[in-house]
């Protein structure tokens, strides 16, 4: 591929990636979000409605672990940001209430969302009931079959599921068909993005939201633990968990920033979702970023075990900091990931989501690998829970829970 | 070179009728087959798409038309070829190529343009590189010698417009309506007054789209000052219309089918001068 290496981007660009690569039908929409996100987003009554509601009605702060078994099965000091304990199960709900709140004074009545696993359809369709918002959640046929309770929870919630059957009927094509209905109701419509990507502002209007775990967990590690982690550790498919937690150590540059992707069934198996390390500069989404895509510049079709991962994209400033080699960016396998989810849960207690399970994952191989000596102190972003994930794990991986469990799950 | 077909066709016709092809469907073959019905029927410009599979700014007509040509190999190279063959066939007719950015930006630009020109384009539009990113591309575009377009919608304000319209060699492309591509009924006043106002505001040539689907819509847009209409959607859903006819062989059913659709527009069009 040969690609137009010399192309930077203007709008909101961090190095060459970023910008908006969007039909000029969109403008008036984005222009309106990045003034609102310039003067509303920055005022200090939005600062204290932002504040007030995370912390009264989405749980924050969340808790600092320190995860003393299964430190030892990594043979470092693992502490875990506990995002999956936030109102909804994930990190996720930090942007919605931020977006939500901003759409509301913006004078919006409808949002709309994308979703792949149905997480942000979810934290979308909380505050949509929350805030009084017209919902409609866009989210691949395929999609709405596999995650079937996670439609459920959204029409609970009052939002109208909108099944995507163009394409591969999956999140990309969520994400095409909502930038479809945003063009044509751009009036009433503000268009809840739910990861760091997509055309300026979203990618910092999301990180923005999400700047919260870092700076907590920042605070939190200072009065617990003393000093700053050796590594912060986060999973990444957008990008969005990884961006909130990374961004408060970004200036720290004892503190290395470790990005884990869906390495799928690997890396040389094309059946994965390692956008940075394998992808190449590309135009997703609004957004030069690193992509998958073949030589003609055809997005491709990744592949995870963990849906919130399987994006052929990424956010751009992930691109950029792996690019300036302020964050390194690595891989593990589903089966990797999936020995993750059950060790922290039987050695914790806590079922992390597959998606953090990446992280964890990593965090159990890195002293083999060479990459940390024995010991080492490390912050781990368990960026949600683990309760979507039992069917597909009962299906896939049943027969590795002993006792009662189906060998083989065939009785759904 | 093909750039100049487009300005002899405005200076030699007032009104133009431009069919929206995506090249490659329902195959590479028979997408041939449409160019040279159209052109028999009275088109004296073709718009054409290479296909791709995320076409964010379009409805679902020219979705499942980018997808149909995705299933029949219409890869860029093979793209390519088909406007080769429409060139050979019709040497001054202009040609002007729609494509989505990261097909541009993954040949790099100067190639995907010097391609571009190779196989007869006049002028390149792609929707999803804004005005404000599209500064490298329109300097490769203007060096190369091949047409720039920019499209313009119901919301682009007078200001925006008249800087669009700076840059422009080749034509402004007016989108008739706040949305995605789809044949629509109805709604020719409100379209009427928007293409006024537009081409009230710039010189360059106004090309009309999104969403006509019949003769009195391109008779509207003629009226307030367009030159060039173009008709997608309606043409897609007709080749959806010949497919499901009966078998694909060479085509048959689907030209039966387009000539169907594009006939009574293109009376309209040799109606004007």
């Amino acid at each position: 591929m040969s690609h137009e290496s010399s192309l930077m981007p203007r709008k909101g660009a961090f190095g060459a990636y970023g910008g908006r690569y969007v039909s000029e039908l969109l403008v008036p929409a984005l222009d309106e979000l990045e003034e609102a996100r310039k003067t509303i987003v920055r005022s200090s009554s939005f600062k204290r409605e932002f504040r007030e509601t995370l912390r009264e009605w989405a749980g924050r702060p969340t808790a600092l672990t320190y995860a003393a078994n299964f430190s030892k099965r990594c043979n470092m000091q693992v502490y875990l940001k506990r995002e999956d304990l936030l109102h909804g199960g994930a990190h996720k709900t930090n942007n919605v209430v931020g977006q939500g709140i901003l759409a509301k004074r913006m004078g919006k009545t409808r949002i709309i969302a994308e979703t792949g696993a149905g997480q942000h359809g979810v934290a979308t369709a909380m505050v949509g009931a929350r805030l009084g918002f017209e919902t409609v959640v866009y989210m691949g046929a395929r999609d709405v079959e596999r995650q079937a309770p996670n439609v459920k929870r959204m029409q609970l919630c009052g939002a109208t599921v909108i099944p995507v059957t163009t394409g591969s009927q999956t999140l990309k094509d969520a994400i095409n068909e909502a930038l479809r209905d945003w063009t044509a109701n751009l009036g009433n419509t503000h268009y809840l993005l739910g990861t760091v990507c997509g055309p300026d502002p979203f990618p910092r209007l999301v990180r923005d939201f999400h700047r919260v775990i870092g700076k907590e967990a920042k605070q939190q590690w200072a009065d617990r633990v003393g000093g700053l982690p050796r590594a912060v550790v986060a999973c990444v498919g957008g990008g969005s968990n990884a961006i909130g937690i990374f961004r408060a150590f970004l200036k720290d540059h004892d503190v290395d920033l470790v990005g884990v992707e869906p390495g799928g069934r690997g890396l040389e198996s094309g059946e994965h979702g390692a956008t940075l390390q394998k992808g190449t500069p590309g135009l997703l989404h609004g957004a030069r970023t690193s992509v998958l895509q073949d030589e003609f510049g055809q997005i491709l079709e990744p592949h995870s075990v963990a849906a919130g991962l399987d994006y052929p994209g990424v956010g751009p400033e992930h691109a950029h900091l792996r690019d300036i080699g302020r964050a390194r960016y690595v891989s593990v396998t589903d089966d990797e990931a999936i020995e993750a989810f059950e060790t922290l849960a039987r050695t914790e207690g806590i079922i992390p989501a597959f998606e953090s399970a990446h992280a964890l994952a990593y965090a159990m191989k890195a002293v083999a690998l060479g990459d940390y000596e024995p010991g080492t102190r490390i912050l781990i972003n368990c960026s949600g829970r683990g309760d979507k994930d039992l069917d597909t794990y009962r299906k896939l991986y049943g027969h590795r829970i002993g006792g009662a469990a189906q060998a083989k799950g065939t009785e759904s | 070179m093909s750039r100049a077909n487009l300005d002899a066709a405005f200076a030699a016709k007032k009104h133009h009728l431009s069919p929206f092809l995506v090249l490659g469907d329902p195959t590479p073959d028979i997408s041939f087959e449409l160019a040279k019905k159209a052109i028999e029927l009275g088109a004296t410009m073709l718009e054409v798409g290479i296909a791709y599979g995320d076409p964010s700014a379009d409805g679902p007509a020219i979705q499942r038309a980018n997808l149909r040509a995705i299933a029949a190999k219409a890869t860029t190279p093979v793209a390519l070829g088909v406007m080769k063959r429409i060139h050979e066939a019709f040497p001054a007719l202009p040609m002007n190529l729609l494509v989505y950015g990261n097909l541009v930006h993954a040949r790099g630009f100067e190639a995907f343009v010097q391609d571009a020109l190779d196989v007869g384009a006049s002028s390149l539009l792609v929707p999803d590189i804004l005005f404000e990113e599209g500064e490298q591309l329109r300097e490769v575009c203007k060096r190369l010698g091949l047409g720039h377009a920019e499209l313009a919608g119901p919301l682009t304000d007078a200001k925006r417009l008249k800087r669009l319209a700076s840059t422009i060699d080749a034509y402004l492309y007016l989108v008739a309506f706040q949305g995605v591509t789809g044949a629509r009924t109805g709604g020719s006043d409100a379209i009427g007054e928007l293409v006024k106002r537009t081409a009230d505001r710039i010189e360059v040539p106004v090309c009309v789209g999104f969403g006509l689907s019949s003769a009195e819509h391109v008779a509207s847009v003629y009226d307030a000052g367009a030159r060039v209409a173009v008709v997608g959607s309606h043409l897609a859903n007709a080749i959806e219309a010949g497919i499901n006819a009966g078998p694909l062989g060479k085509g048959k059913h689907v030209v039966a089918a387009f000539e169907k659709a594009f006939a009574p527009l293109a009376e309209t069009v040799n109606r004007y001068a």
